[in-house]
């Protein structure tokens, strides 16, 4: 079970509570079943698709090299349900958002900070965890792949056009007008997908203007008192951004709002537009196609200053085990495995990621080169959408803003719906 | 819906369900070939491209390359013909481990509801003066309009606590969740059949246990058919309930492991159609092979 | 909850073949009829009951779904209650669900009476017409919402029609549309097939002596069959009505809420809700969406009632 976070109390415990309900029903249970074996299974999440299987292999991999776990790939557990019944995987490898966080807030992941592999992190980069809730004294969470995001830009289209990456806001609108002028799509828009619209256009607007984590941080200590008067707020704080991301929605493909992500893809590798608001998860999708191109990528210039570019980055795989694990020593063995350098590195390099320990090797892919030094230097936020409760479906607010809805309305109501949730909490 | 009974007329003469075969059916098929209403059935037969169509759209993509699925024209016939996509779901979704698991599921579902059901509908029917099962029939009946979230997490809880989260554990809460409407289905059949029958049998020494399995139980036969196939139906194609229920990921159904593919973070729309295909083609065949007794049971004055 | 269906406006079940029984034994009851019911009230107790009540129970906490919570009162329902979200879910919900019910109930009733009448072939259309019941709701999204933004629009550009040229999903006036006419696909099946089931117990004798007197074919559908069927159309309302209203795969499928927020139901909003750890105070929602769920239910009974009887 969880360690009691707080003192007793009025504080009910969840087992008390269903003690009785449980008793009821378990004279009417039946054992489950568990797989026959010598050795114990490890159960490993890990449900990133184009990445499953990889990952299949490495679990195969491992469970040969040495008999004492069996490596169990799962792709199918629900994530929050196997946590409200106490039985998650006992190795994750995924995404770390608000909705892991959650999970660490509450203390329902085991500390890994005796472990060598946790030291060897870089310091900035396991500082990314910190911007979402935390439990005090674990390092619960190993980043194991970073993926730094920008837009994606065809080079041939670009030099037949005479253009270079813009590095200011003003240089932007140029290379669009002067694209737009010559006939050539400058942005491709898959607005049919709230997703694409939330993580490109709004997280490097806002990201490329506004200080994401102090952002939050203030609305967090806000709370329930967001709204106009406060110091800070979607509707007073986003705005600007906000407005430049409708200025870019002038330069996109006519159809952007019934095209999905799928689709977007097929246009970039057919070369129907110069830029693409995407990460690196989308070239593997482009190079489907097979097509011969020259992308690249830059940072969405969103002020005056060059030396304000920035590059959005997430935590695409994080690991971490469950304190109600009961294979966490085959856990640790599996996880310190995946982290020797002749595993992690050959991942990042295939999917496109950035290594997370200090002495990662630089990427070498023409096609994110150009994100590199942004990385080395820290110059880096993490999405601004990825801050917002799934409650408030922020993603489809945005596509509403895109869609022609006002942004100032519906800032506000992003507000509204925070301090709700804050009132509630 | 006491008022949806009393509209209808009585019972045709010809045909109580216990005079087996549909029998308004046949008759209404002798008088319909005297003359053939050509209009209505080209009309009818125009509207089967609305089901047609997307069928064929879900096979012919399902059998493209990936680079012929991006184009975007669905029309196209798959050229070259590929099963490149079929290895793939199949291979990633361990395919046949999660086809028995499914299937498994299924027919317990189908068993149980099927016997459930009928138990309870009979024992309400032959007592509904007493208020215990009378009050018994409605109290299941709330469950049809409780909204599944409601209960959903503490299900979790519970399955969790007792053992029961697994293959089997979703297939009782679909029999749970299907019991109302299974049992009313049972009960407006039952209340057509004789009870002269059931008392003459008595009347031989057969107690209420023979009765039921004897002649209530075969009798119920096309009902039975009809709850058994939307039972297959709904348990086959859920998605939401294993996936919430089953903690082991070996043990894990069809439609949970294709999930993988429905994910708009990808363009291999072939393999998502591919797994489409495969996930609802046992359906369709099963569909196909009994919807003979299925038709059967619900115009043998079932749904009254 | 029981207590909420125990009223005896619900009549579900015809009483005609009851009193026969009863005279016959009501001096005891087999206790075999006991063994017989109490499985399914046993179950239904522990699988349903229990978690309802355990679920009302949360709705008064902040639980996020596992861990520790306290209670916090009813200040989830005052949230709910100035949710513009939820209030618009509702909205989307209870009007979407209207349109459906009707379109569904026409067009199923057409075909029931097409796949009824003097047709060939009627085995086999009947067979293709059923299929789309057998079809998971997001395999069928998927597959329709592959086609409503690649297929449509370019068969539109082709054919040079200007309105089919965009996606309608894309269209936050029309998007709804597209989860009517997806959604009527997969349930019109079942309602036509119970009201074939109806249109099948009038004896064909009755139409006949109607055509010796002369009676038009419009003269039968009015005051024969339609009457005839209301019982079945208050059945497939009722029925239609509760699925509709806990609209979730194929909403999901098509448009995921979109465009902005213009198709979010309140069951989307439920397990989104759900799965972003704001367990508590989707719970309770959920407790509202059941009471509104139960009252359209009793509304629709009692509303169809006098319907009924006139035939």
């Amino acid at each position: 079970m969880l360690p009691p976070l707080t003192p007793a109390g009025t504080r009910v415990s969840r087992r008390t509570f269903l003690a009785a309900a449980g008793g009821a029903l378990a004279a009417f249970g039946l054992a489950g079943c568990s797989p026959a074996g010598t050795r114990p299974t490890i159960t490993f999440h890990q449900s990133k698709p184009e990445a499953v299987p990889y990952f299949r292999d490495l679990a195969a991999k491992f469970t040969e090299s040495q008999d004492r776990f069996r490596v169990l790939h799962d792709m199918a557990t629900n994530l929050s349900a196997s946590f409200v019944r106490s039985s998650p995987p006992d190795l994750g490898c995924l995404n770390y958002n608000l909705e892991m966080a959650r999970f660490m807030e509450r203390g329902a992941l085991s500390d890994l900070s005796d472990l060598p592999e946790a030291a060897s992190i870089r310091d900035d980069v396991l500082d990314l965890t910190n911007w979402y809730p935390t439990y005090a004294g674990r390092t619960s969470v190993i980043p194991y792949s970073v993926m730094a995001a920008s837009v994606i830009y065809n080079r041939r289209i670009f030099a037949e056009h005479g253009l270079t990456v813009p590095t200011t806001w003003d240089e932007l609108i140029e290379v669009c007008e002067r694209l737009k002028a010559a006939g050539v799509t400058p942005i491709y828009g898959t607005f049919r997908d709230p997703w694409t619209v939330a993580q490109g256009l709004f997280d490097y607007t806002v990201g490329g203007m506004v200080d994401v984590r102090g952002f939050y941080k203030k609305m967090h200590e806000i709370g329930e008192d967001v709204g106009p008067e406060s110091e800070v707020s979607f509707q007073k704080t986003m705005l600007e951004p906000v407005q430049r991301m409708v200025q870019l929605t002038k330069y996109v493909n006519p159809d952007a709002s019934s095209r999905g992500y799928g689709d977007g893809n097929t246009a970039m590798a057919q070369g129907q537009a110069a830029m693409y608001f995407q990460g690196p998860w989308a070239f593997g999708e482009i190079e489907k196609a097979g097509t011969d191109l020259d992308l690249g990528t830059f940072p969405l210039p969103m002020t005056a200053d060059p030396a304000d570019l920035k590059v959005r980055v997430n935590i695409d795989l994080s690991l971490w085990v469950p304190e109600v694990s009961n294979g966490q020593e085959g856990a640790r063995a599996f996880l310190q495995y995946l982290l020797q350098p002749e595993v992690q590195n050959p991942y990042n390099a295939k999917f496109l990621g950035f290594g997370t320990v200090k002495d990662a090797p630089p990427v070498t892919d023409p096609r994110i080169v150009e994100m590199q030094k942004y990385y080395d230097e820290g110059r880096f936020y993490m999405g601004a959408s990825q801050f917002i409760p799934n409650t408030i479906p922020a993603a489809n607010y945005i596509q509403s803003i895109i869609g022609g809805a006002d942004p100032e309305g519906t800032l506000r109501r992003m507000d509204a719906d925070w301090a709700r949730l804050a009132f509630r909490a | 819906m006491s008022n949806a009974t009393r509209t209808v007329p009585a019972e045709p003469t010809t045909s109580g369900p216990i005079t087996a075969g549909p029998a308004a059916g046949k008759r209404r098929i002798r008088t319909g070939q005297e003359r053939t209403n050509w209009p209505a059935t080209a009309i009818l037969a125009a509207c089967t491209l609305a089901v047609l169509v997307p069928l064929y759209v879900t096979i012919s993509m399902a059998f493209k390359t990936t680079g012929q699925a991006v184009d975007g024209n669905a029309f196209s016939l798959p050229s070259p013909l590929s099963f490149d996509s079929f290895v793939q779901a199949w291979t990633l979704t361990n395919f046949p481990r999660g086809f028995a698991i499914s299937v498994f599921v299924s027919v317990t579902a189908v068993i149980g509801e099927i016997v459930v059901s009928a138990l309870a509908a009979y024992a309400i029917v032959r007592n509904w003066d007493r208020r215990l099962f009378r009050w018994s029939f409605f109290y299941l009946l709330a469950a049809m309009f409780i909204p599944f979230p409601v209960v959903a997490l503490p299900q979790i809880q519970l399955t969790g606590l007792v053992g029961l989260d697994n293959p089997l554990g979703v297939a009782i809460l679909h029999i749970v969740f299907a019991l109302a409407f299974n049992t009313m289905l049972f009960t407006a059949f039952l209340r057509s059949i004789p009870l002269e029958l059931e008392e003459s049998m008595r009347m031989d020494g057969a107690g209420t246990w023979q009765v039921f399995w004897r002649l209530i139980f075969p009798l119920l036969g096309p009902m039975s058919a009809t709850v058994g196939i939307f039972a297959f139906i709904a348990s086959w194609n859920d998605f939401m309930m294993p996936s919430l229920i089953i903690s082991d990921p070996e043990m894990q159904t069809i439609p949970v492991l294709q999930k993988i593919f429905q994910t708009q973070f990808s363009n291999s729309y072939n393999v998502a159609f591919a797994s489409y295909l495969m996930a609802m083609a046992p359906a369709i065949v099963v569909y196909l092979f009994t919807q003979r007794w299925v038709m059967s049971g619900l115009t043998q004055g079932a749904v009254k | 909850m029981s207590s909420m269906t125990k009223p005896s406006t619900i009549t579900v079940v015809p009483p005609e073949a009851a009193p026969k029984a009863a005279t016959a034994r009501k001096s005891r009851v087999d206790p075999l009829y006991y063994f017989f019911l109490f499985p399914s009230l046993a179950i239904f107790t522990l699988a349903v009951t229990l978690p309802a009540v355990l679920g009302f129970v949360y709705s008064f906490t902040n639980s996020v779904g596992f861990g520790d919570f306290e209670f916090i009162g009813i200040r989830n329902f005052i949230a709910v209650f100035r949710d513009e979200g939820i209030l618009g879910a509702y909205g989307f919900t209870l009007a979407f669900s209207l349109v459906t019910v009707v379109v569904v109930n026409i067009l199923a009733f057409l075909l029931a009476l097409g796949l009824t009448s003097r047709v060939r072939f009627r085995t086999a259309l009947r067979t293709v017409f059923v299929i789309p019941m057998v079809i998971s709701g997001i395999v069928i999204a998927f597959v329709f919402q592959y086609l409503f933004s690649n297929s449509l629009p370019l068969l539109g550009k082709g054919m040079g029609i200007e309105p089919l040229a965009s996606s309608i999903l894309a269209n936050p006036d029309l998007a709804w549309l597209a989860i009517v006419f997806v959604t009527a696909w997969q349930s019109i099946p079942s309602a036509m097939l119970i009201y074939i089931a109806g249109l099948l117990t009038v004896p064909a004798e009755v139409y006949e002596a109607s055509s010796i007197d002369g009676a038009t074919p419009w003269h039968n559908l009015r005051h024969i069959t339609l009457p005839l069927v209301a019982g079945y159309a208050v059945i497939n309302t009722v029925l239609g009505f509760k699925n509709y209203l806990n609209a979730y795969d194929i909403i999901v499928g098509l448009t995921d809420g979109g465009p902005g927020v213009a198709t979010r139901s309140v069951a989307m909003a439920i397990f989104r809700g759900f799965e972003g750890g704001d367990y508590a105070y989707q719970m309770a929602n959920a407790v509202v969406f059941f009471l509104i769920s139960i009252a359209i239910a009793l509304i629709q009974l009692r509303f169809t009632r006098g319907k009924g009887g006139i035939a």
